[in-house]
């Protein structure tokens, strides 16, 4: 049998990142263990009650943001023509077919939620469905479904583990320390208090860098599944465009903020990347036209 | 898909072709014509996504000539259109069931020789009985055959006759086992 053509190479630098950056949030961690160990706090207990808490975020969210976002589950009566485009997507990434949510929102937005493949939700807002031709739309939701069969769910929240212990410690911290006289005891809890917060503050930004990786990457496979990039980068074009022309905040409001921006706007720029949870528009486009490009020379070898 | 790949974030390629089991079709025609008094409608259809790029035209274009000259001899024809989905339906009309399913294997082993087998959806069978259509689709990634009966109403199916048949031919072709799996395709153009 004929080998599968990649339409694509493998994105090396991408995959690299991804690793390095699981690499350092592990490493992370594992002193944080340590650090918690030697200082000899109820670490047993800590983990029971953070693990607790996880598996019920694993279990829970996806219906609570079902409920926070007004989405409703569709039957294939209700929207026929969703139905029909990801159960092809779903033949297609050999996926078996999730539950279909739309939110009756005109922002344009789509989501995935769910722990594991089998009892994934996949939701649109009636927005983006107006917004995108079929083609567009098609890889939106491959891009969700992507996130699915990548278990991206599950990775952020094993991810999220340790910096919830740490968030919890320093709550912890804040309610009760400080109250005791014990000179002794006073040194181990700065220590751990201290170990906390700089696990918390790191974690965070390595998490978000790693959510800024899976993004690409699910970019790349619901590439991948359509076999149109184009498609993909259109839309993101219409949806960036859009949120851009349904701004939130009054206009004079606005103006009266930007006066006290000091930071100049390149700089901004930057921080601003290091604090979101998804990459850049341009850059997400440009990589996908790069794909486009390989798909057009005739991909990878096959 | 492996564990690395999940946790690097995807595979590079998509889920190939199963080794085929097409051909299942034929031998399970026989059952259907002679026990279950089914008829093939005389077309069968294929549904890929044609991907906009040169070499797979060239692929698609070497196909169509290759079936165009034996379907002289034949008596059969082709057609080819777009859905609303994007996907391309090639159809094939043959008075003959076995060169029909020959012909369908000739356009999947073209598009799997060029390393573009991913790209296939499905093949679809169609067939009637007392005036009563059902589709026979073989899901390629899978190898695996699952029965779908449209129902009065929009897009309403029959299951209960769906699974009545996977039993009644249980032993003549390979079935999809998840029927989460068995997924309609409405407005089937056969």
């Amino acid at each position: 049998m004929a080998s599968q053509k990649a339409l694509f190479p493998r994105d090396a630098g991408l995959q690299v990142r991804m690793l390095l950056t699981m690499f350092l949030l592990g490493l992370l961690y594992v002193g944080f263990v340590v650090a918690l160990l030697s200082q000899g706090v109820g670490v047993a207990v800590m983990l029971v009650i953070v693990g607790a808490l996880s598996l019920s975020q694993l279990f829970l969210s996806d219906k609570l943001a079902l409920a926070a976002m007004g989405a409703k589950e569709v039957k294939p009566e209700q929207a026929p023509g969703l139905h029909a485009m990801i159960e092809r997507l779903c033949i297609q990434a050999d996926l078996p077919k999730p539950k279909i949510a739309v939110a009756d929102t005109q922002v344009p937005n789509a989501f995935a939620l769910g722990r594991s493949q089998k009892k994934a939700t996949v939701c649109a807002t009636t927005g983006i469905m107006n917004a995108l031709t079929p083609a567009e739309l098609e890889g939106v939701m491959a891009h969700e479904l992507a996130h699915v069969k990548n278990r991206d769910v599950l990775i952020m929240t094993v991810a999220s583990f340790f910096a919830s212990v740490a968030a919890m410690i320093m709550q912890f911290a804040f309610f009760f320390g400080g109250g005791h006289g014990n000179r002794e005891g006073a040194a181990p809890v700065m220590v751990v208090l201290l170990a906390s917060f700089l696990v918390y503050v790191i974690s965070f930004f390595l998490m978000l860098a790693l959510s800024r990786y899976r993004e690409f990457a699910a970019d790349r496979s619901a590439a991948l599944v359509t076999g149109r990039p184009s498609a993909m980068s259109s839309a993101l074009m219409k949806i960036s465009g859009a949120m851009q022309r349904v701004p939130t905040q009054d206009l004079r409001d606005a103006e009266r903020m930007n006066a006290f921006f000091i930071v100049p706007a390149s700089v901004k720029g930057s921080v601003k990347s290091l604090f979101s949870t998804h990459p850049p528009m341009e850059k997400r486009i440009a990589r996908l036209e790069r794909m486009e490009e390989q798909l057009q020379r005739g991909g990878a070898a096959a | 898909m492996g564990f690395f790949d999940s946790l690097l974030g995807g595979q590079k390629k998509l889920r190939g072709v199963a080794p085929d089991r097409l051909f299942a079709m034929t031998t399970a025609h026989v059952a259907m014509e002679t026990e279950l008094g089914m008829h093939s409608t005389g077309a069968g259809g294929l549904v890929f996504q044609p991907l906009q790029t040169s070499d797979f035209e060239q692929i698609l274009r070497d196909a169509n000539e290759l079936l165009a000259s034996t379907a002289e001899e034949q008596g059969s024809t082709l057609e080819s259109a777009d859905d609303e989905f994007g996907y391309r339906w090639v159809v094939l009309r043959d008075p003959d069931f076995e060169d029909l399913v020959v012909s369908l294997n000739t356009i999947s082993t073209e598009l799997q020789g060029g390393g573009y087998g991913d790209r296939l959806l499905c093949a679809v069978f169609g067939f009637e009985k007392d005036g009563r259509r059902s589709y026979f689709i073989y899901n390629f990634k899978r190898g695996s055959f699952y029965p779908f009966v449209p129902a009065a109403g929009e897009h309403q199916r029959d299951t209960e006759a769906e699974l009545r048949l996977k039993a009644q031919l249980t032993n003549e072709m390979p079935f999809e086992a998840e029927t989460t799996r068995w997924f309609p395709l409405w407005e089937i153009p056969l």
